[in-house]
């Protein structure tokens, strides 16, 4: 697998075995970037409850989650999530819809519940732009979401193009350097033809792009690097474009951290092959002991164990 | 590549031929017992003059030699950032395996990138003539090793930016 | 960050169970196979290399990310290219290159879990080489970079399940676990959280015997004629799970269902794959014929006739004589096959009358005079004990002294895998 899928199959599996029969549940799970779920059956088995928590809820409330998920989720968000939790959809067994199709829509869009509440900014980024772009000056609101610990997503409209900025920490010297090779290819794949279109990435290792220089509490370390997206209009202006694209850039962290990781498993297996070859070679150092067979002269025989 | 290389391998294969002829020598030192005089480096008179042969500043071999064991550290040609991590993974990877290469030493001497010890039971149950072509094929195969991890690492790179950007581009 | 649950991942020969701790049920349970380019017979041990052209994933570069694991994989396994590889041989990893990718795509596709911000729980069979234990270390330390990881013994958390049963009032790692899968059945005995290795006996008799037992007993009454071949096994098997009990003495079982069989036989109703025709078989007397194999294994075949009860006995004598009290009292059930009902009921009884007989053999030898308090014997059913390992694993890993216990990443770079060769046993109140 390489492109690193937008929905969460827990919450598919488990929605599509409730749908068939339900049952009481109440399961734990996470998603990437720390995000924590539960499903579960509160009052009673033909409702179920799924909550998100999400480390970045109230800076995505200020963007706009809020609207993204009503209209997404309609009537089924609750007005008070359940404790400890961010944000909370209801879904009733009884008042799902008849068709098959139509169910594997709802489940998928439930799914997507991580990245329908994380879509919001970048929502609000494209609207800013076209705003801005009839008026062709001024630039978009600077917003930023923390999603994970130590790092986080910038992101800016501007007359003629939307800016996002992932800052990202490797905790591994190997995965820096893996890193650095990796974002090298993002920024030189532009040259090939078939991928002119795509958005155009910038890359910096320990100083942080102009833009974002104003940012207070940005670390300087050799750890942390920079990744620059410049998003043209033709990866939004369409609106099933514009959901595709959103839900690629969400996971762009994601998608490089674990290709460098599976790189890192490649190499392992490579290592693997070689040393045993130099095992061969070092086994041919061995020579090869003559099983004989001894007897004694009244004809009994030595028997090795 | 191999203009430098081969004259720089023969004469590793030499040498280390030359200081493979090892016997048995119990300790001076405390008795009963009977140690690879290389490591335990307590009586001066038993140890030969170590012999550094260098190719260029970065790869070189040190045979250090004494009655009853040889020690071989190699340092390995690392160019750039990549190749030195490559290098370090590969080295530590194979230092874990130690017990299954016997003549092979768990940490590297100070300054060199992997260490073999081999001792006069080695030569004793092992064909010395191919102990010493197995350090040689060693000595080959971990720069074409890293080398061409090296190439993958950057396909590999090219692959996984070329589908996430023909994937947003759509 | 709020602290995340740690992933309790149970890689069993047969099936993997994987899931987040806390739960008590895993959130993923699938065959441990991997289905990769090249033939399935192909022993190379180089990586791949590209065959075909045009699959996103056979670019040159990326050709060893393009593989399937579980249900996935035995789906594929009819595609051509792909070949179907089982990595794990009797409990123990046996490729290690398929394994580290099969632990790669379930963390990233299955859970969607970053492995730096997650404490792993992995388990092992008993008696495994601690150098497996450092090469897995070695894996996830190194290409996962994950925070911290405790490798636990399979029998050792079946005996943490099981204290969650209301018949058991303290939380004891002393017990015998009797863990019987699809391909082989174990009997471990455990003393405070380690496992006697000298001890465990392997029984060849599992699901699969039992399974084949049920085909042949209705294949001679002539029920099979409606079930296609390629089903007659996968029909056996459900069978198996939906109708069979133990009963406590054949004999009365035989003459209950001769009496009324309209009270005792079942009907499985059944729908060919392909055609989608329906076919129906009658189930009589294998409903308590099969599970019987477990105590008189000479029903099924003469090669193995030891019954259970037995054997368990002879674990608990060839064990040191100390804990043979405790492990009498806390002998508890793990694995699929040993969900039958009222197992643990019959199997305490024939243990009882093993013991029993030996207490008054030895009371009659020294003439009488010195007699046993008696030795308790106990069987401990939970409703766990289909995934009882995994359970176990969720349940030491929601206890607070796991994260001392774990080895950290922190730990691994500063020493070396060799840390990883033992592992603290915490869990019981002291």
């Amino acid at each position: 697998m390489i492109l690193l899928e937008a929905h969460n199959v827990i919450i598919q599996q488990t929605l599509t075995e409730k749908f068939v029969k339900a049952g009481s549940v109440d399961v734990k799970f996470v998603d990437y970037d720390g995000v924590r779920f539960r499903i579960s059956t509160p009052e009673k088995k033909t409702k179920l409850l799924l909550s998100m928590h999400i480390r970045c809820w109230d800076e995505l409330l200020n963007y706009g989650a809020l609207e993204v998920l009503q209209r997404e989720y309609g009537a089924r968000l609750q007005a008070t999530p359940e404790p400890d939790y961010n944000v909370s959809i209801e879904i009733d067994l009884e008042s799902i819809p008849e068709s098959q199709e139509e169910r594997d829509a709802f489940i998928m869009s439930a799914a997507l519940f991580k990245r329908n509440a994380l879509a919001a900014p970048f929502e609000l980024a494209f609207k800013e732009f076209k705003d801005l772009e009839a008026a062709e000056s001024g630039k978009g609101n600077f917003m930023e979401v923390h999603y994970r610990d130590e790092e986080a997503i910038y992101i800016q409209a501007s007359p003629d193009r939307v800016t996002v900025i992932f800052s990202t920490v490797f905790s591994d010297e190997t995965d820096r350097i893996f890193g650095k090779v990796f974002l090298q290819e993002f920024v030189d794949a532009r040259r090939l033809p078939a991928i002119q279109n795509a958005p155009q990435v910038l890359y910096s290792n320990r100083e942080p792009p102009l833009e974002i220089r104003h940012v207070p509490g940005l670390r300087n370390s050799e750890d942390m690097g920079y990744v620059t997206f410049v998003l043209f209009p033709r990866h939004f202006s369409n609106p099933s474009v514009s959901a595709a694209t959103i839900s690629h850039i969400q996971l762009f962290r994601d998608y490089l951290h674990y290709h460098i990781k599976c790189s890192k498993a490649y190499m392992h297996s490579r290592m693997r092959h070689r040393v045993a070859e130099f095992q061969k070679v070092l086994n041919r150092a061995r020579p090869e002991v003559a099983q004989t067979e001894r007897k004694t002269i009244s004809g009994k025989t030595m028997v090795s164990r | 590549m191999s203009n430098a290389l081969r004259p720089y391998l023969a004469t590793v294969r030499a040498t280390l031929t030359a200081a493979l002829t090892l016997e048995n020598f119990s300790s001076q030192v405390v008795e009963r017992h009977n140690k690879p005089e290389v490591e335990a480096a307590k009586s001066l008179e038993v140890l030969l003059n170590p012999l550094v042969i260098s190719r260029n500043e970065n790869e070189r071999v040190l045979i250090e030699s004494s009655v009853n064991s040889v020690r071989l550290s190699i340092k390995i040609k690392q160019a750039d950032e990549i190749e030195r991590i490559l290098c370090h993974k590969f080295t530590r990877f194979m230092m874990q395996r130690a017990e299954s290469f016997v003549v092979l030493r768990r940490k590297p001497v100070a300054g060199y990138d992997i260490s073999f010890l081999i001792t006069n039971t080695h030569t004793e149950t092992m064909l010395k003539h191919k102990v010493v072509d197995f350090i040689i094929e060693f000595m080959k195969e971990v720069d074409r090793e890293i080398s061409e991890m090296k190439l993958s690492l950057n396909a590999r790179a090219r692959v996984v930016a070329e589908s996430y950007l023909t994937a947003v581009r759509d | 960050m709020s602290q995340l649950s740690p992933i309790i991942c149970d890689n069993g020969t047969g099936f993997s169970k994987i899931g987040f701790a806390g739960n008590s049920d895993p959130s993923f349970v699938f065959p441990t196979a991997i289905a990769t380019r090249g033939p399935a017979a192909q022993q190379s041990r180089a990586p791949a290399v590209p065959s075909k052209p045009g699959h996103l994933a056979s670019k040159r570069g990326v050709e060893d990310l393009d593989f399937f694991i579980g249900d996935e994989a035995l789906a594929n396994a009819k595609t051509p290219g792909y070949g179907v590889h089982y990595p794990i041989r009797h409990g123990m990893i046996d490729n290690w290159d398929y394994m580290e990718r099969y632990w790669e795509q379930t963390i990233f596709k299955y859970l969607r879990a970053e492995p730096e911000d997650h404490y792993f729980l992995l388990t092992e069979p008993p008696l495994n080489a601690p150098e497996n234990r450092e090469q897995t270390a070695e894996i996830f330390f190194e290409s996962f970079n994950i925070k911290g990881l405790y490798i636990a013994v399979q029998a050792v958390l079946a005996l943490a399940a099981s204290w969650t049963s209301n018949r058991v009032t303290d939380r004891t790692l002393t017990g015998t676990v009797i863990d019987s899968g699809d391909g082989v059945t174990h009997v471990i005995p455990c003393a405070e959280g380690y496992v006697i290795g000298s001890a465990i006996k392997h029984i060849p008799i599992a699901g699969r015997d039992i399974s084949q037992f049920v085909l042949n007993l209705m294949r001679e009454r002539g029920e099979m004629a409606s079930v296609p071949p390629e089903d007659q096994l996968r029909v056996a098997g459900k069978v198996k799970e939906q109708y069979s009990y133990v009963c406590q003495d054949i004999v009365r079982e035989f003459r209950k269902y001769d009496q009324e069989p309209y009270k005792y036989f079942e009907r499985y109703e059944g729908e060919h794959s392909v055609t989608g025709r329906k076919y129906g078989v009658d189930v009589g007397y294998e409903r308590f014929l099969a599970p019987e194999i477990f105590f008189n294994p000479e029903i099924y075949s003469s090669d193995f006739l030891t019954p259970l009860s037995d054997t368990v006995d002879d674990v608990i004598q060839q064990s040191p004589i100390d804990v043979r009290r405790g492990l009498y009292k806390n002998i508890v059930l793990s694995g699929g096959s040993t969900m039958f009902q009222h197992f643990g009921n019959r199997l305490k009884r024939d243990l009882k009358v093993i013991v029993d007989r030996r207490l008054d053999a030895s009371a009659l030898a020294s003439g009488s005079t010195q007699k046993s308090s008696g030795v308790e014997v106990d069987v401990i059913s939970h409703k766990h004990q289909r995934y009882a390992v995994w359970f176990g694993g969720s349940l030491l890993a929601s206890l607070p002294e796991f994260y001392q216990s774990c080895h950290t990443k922190a730990q691994y770079d500063e020493i070396g895998p060799s840390i990883c060769r033992r592992y603290q046993i915490f869990g019981t109140a002291l």
